[in-house]
């Protein structure tokens, strides 16, 4: 499994939020070069980026802190947060981000992403925030009656790279991940799944890798790693499967 | 063993690869799974395995986009007979030609073309998703120790159709007969997941761990 150590940016910086508010951000390093430089010297495979500005207005907001990840980091990068059309995916994808995550847009316009997919083979992933398994959309600000199983399922068969899927109840608030409906959506579909939200331990990391080793693809974290409580070389040796060499690596 | 699953950005590499262990560890055989886009390594292994999600079309460029990876397969798959196993559209890219997005050559192995799935019955959803029974034709050694009726999991919108009916293995009824698997010599398919089909699909990749075409 793969650990992707998380950098959330606003206003050019990274922070983390508490359930998704934008008034509720914590900077952690004004420096998100470094802070992605830091997580590479530590050993990790991927970061995962969200540009959150763009997330609230739509639109890449935070292009040059993005060029900053991307000049020190020298893994794969992936990032969500305001892509909506094919010209914002090729923006990021030409900057060198390796795959974008499409969010709102996957459950306004499903069709979109079967053609993004077309577009950009093996770059393209879904995230499904849900909120009490219903997807919530627009920066977490709404939550649609759409199940998070019936989103990801629209997507099985046209080569979406991954799902990443995470529980926005859990988000931020260091309360452990929701392993069993993650599991459960892993189990029922066929394209790779990441869990996000709610990791806050090296405990809930190894309960993730213990029960999900065989389904889950990876593990992304956040603030964990800012507060402490999560190392990111203890974390991605602690999921490193031995015999088993990963992919995409 | 050396098996290598090729990874050029399609399909759940890792669940294939988890599921390819478990099925070598409960047989007892000693097998190295490797998942690699490397031609070298590609062209040095026992046994090959080629995932695959999305369009045909997407699936063949994003596979010709590795430099060497085409010939690799070709020199372990065909110069040297290695037992190649083609999973959902890695399966179909064993075929001439793809109708998805346009015409799309393919590798060519077995004679035939993937074409859109038509169920007769209109009330039946595109794509073909879930689990679903098993027909058996013929008998192949990959199938050995299955039974008729069991089901496996399903994902897709197009099909493989062999010119030659005798290079299908496994059929589905949706709306009329789908190829569930196709095989010829040294090379087979499923159209279905093994991966994500349970006891079934671990003892069919057992199966082909142990197969001597």
């Amino acid at each position: 499994m793969i650990f992707f150590p998380a950098i959330d940016l606003k206003d050019g910086q990274c922070v983390r939020l508490l359930r998704g508010e934008m008034d509720q951000a914590t900077v952690f390093n004004d420096s998100p070069g470094n802070q992605a430089k830091a997580f590479v010297d530590e050993g990790c495979e991927w970061i995962h980026v969200v540009d959150l500005n763009g997330a609230f207005e739509g639109k890449p907001v935070n292009a040059d802190a993005v060029d900053a990840i991307l000049s020190e980091a020298k893994v794969p990068v992936e990032l969500g947060g305001g892509i909506r059309d094919m010209d914002t995916i090729k923006f990021w994808l030409d900057r060198g981000v390796r795959r974008v995550i499409l969010g709102t847009i996957a459950l306004r316009d499903p069709d979109f992403v079967v053609e993004a997919c077309h577009q950009f083979h093996g770059q393209i992933a879904v995230g499904v925030d849900a909120k009490d398994g219903f997807v919530a959309v627009e920066g977490w600000a709404e939550v649609s009656d759409i199940s998070a199983l019936e989103l990801a399922r629209k997507f099985e068969d046209v080569g979406v790279a991954a799902i990443i899927f995470t529980d926005i109840a859990r988000d931020g608030l260091m309360q452990g991940p929701n392993i069993e409906t993650t599991l459960d959506l892993a189990r029922a579909i066929s394209t790779p799944v990441i869990a996000s939200g709610g990791v806050s331990s090296m405990d809930d990391l190894k309960a993730l890798r213990d029960q999900g080793v065989d389904v889950l693809e990876g593990v992304i974290s956040g603030r964990a790693i800012y507060d402490g409580a999560i190392n990111v070389r203890d974390a991605v040796d602690l999921l490193k499967v031995p015999g088993m060499q990963e992919a995409g690596l | 063993m050396k098996v290598a699953i090729i990874d050029y950005g399609s399909g759940n590499l890792r669940s294939v690869a988890k599921s390819f262990e478990r099925a070598a560890v409960d047989s007892g055989l000693n097998a190295q799974i490797a998942v690699t886009g490397d031609p070298g390594e590609v062209a040095k292994a026992d046994r090959i395995v080629l995932p695959g999600v999305g369009a045909f079309a997407d699936c063949k460029a994003g596979l010709e986009s590795v430099d060497g990876l085409h010939d690799a397969l070709t020199e372990a798959v065909i110069n040297k007979a290695r037992p190649f196993f083609g999973i959902c559209v890695g399966m179909q890219l064993m075929a001439d030609v793809g109708r998805e997005f346009g015409n799309t050559e393919g590798l060519g192995w077995i004679k035939g073309e993937v074409t859109a799935l038509s169920p007769s019955d209109p009330g039946l959803k595109i794509p073909h998703m879930g689990w679903n029974d098993l027909r058996l034709v013929g008998e192949h050694t990959l199938f050995d120790g299955i039974k008729a009726g069991e089901h496996a999991y399903f994902v897709h919108s197009y099909q493989f159709v062999p010119t030659n009916a005798d290079d299908v293995w496994a059929q589905v009824e949706y709306g009329g007969p789908v190829t569930a698997a196709a095989g010829r010599d040294n090379v087979f398919g499923t159209q279905f997941h093994p991966e994500k089909s349970q006891a079934l699909g671990l003892h069919i990749i057992a199966n082909f761990l142990k197969w001597k075409p």
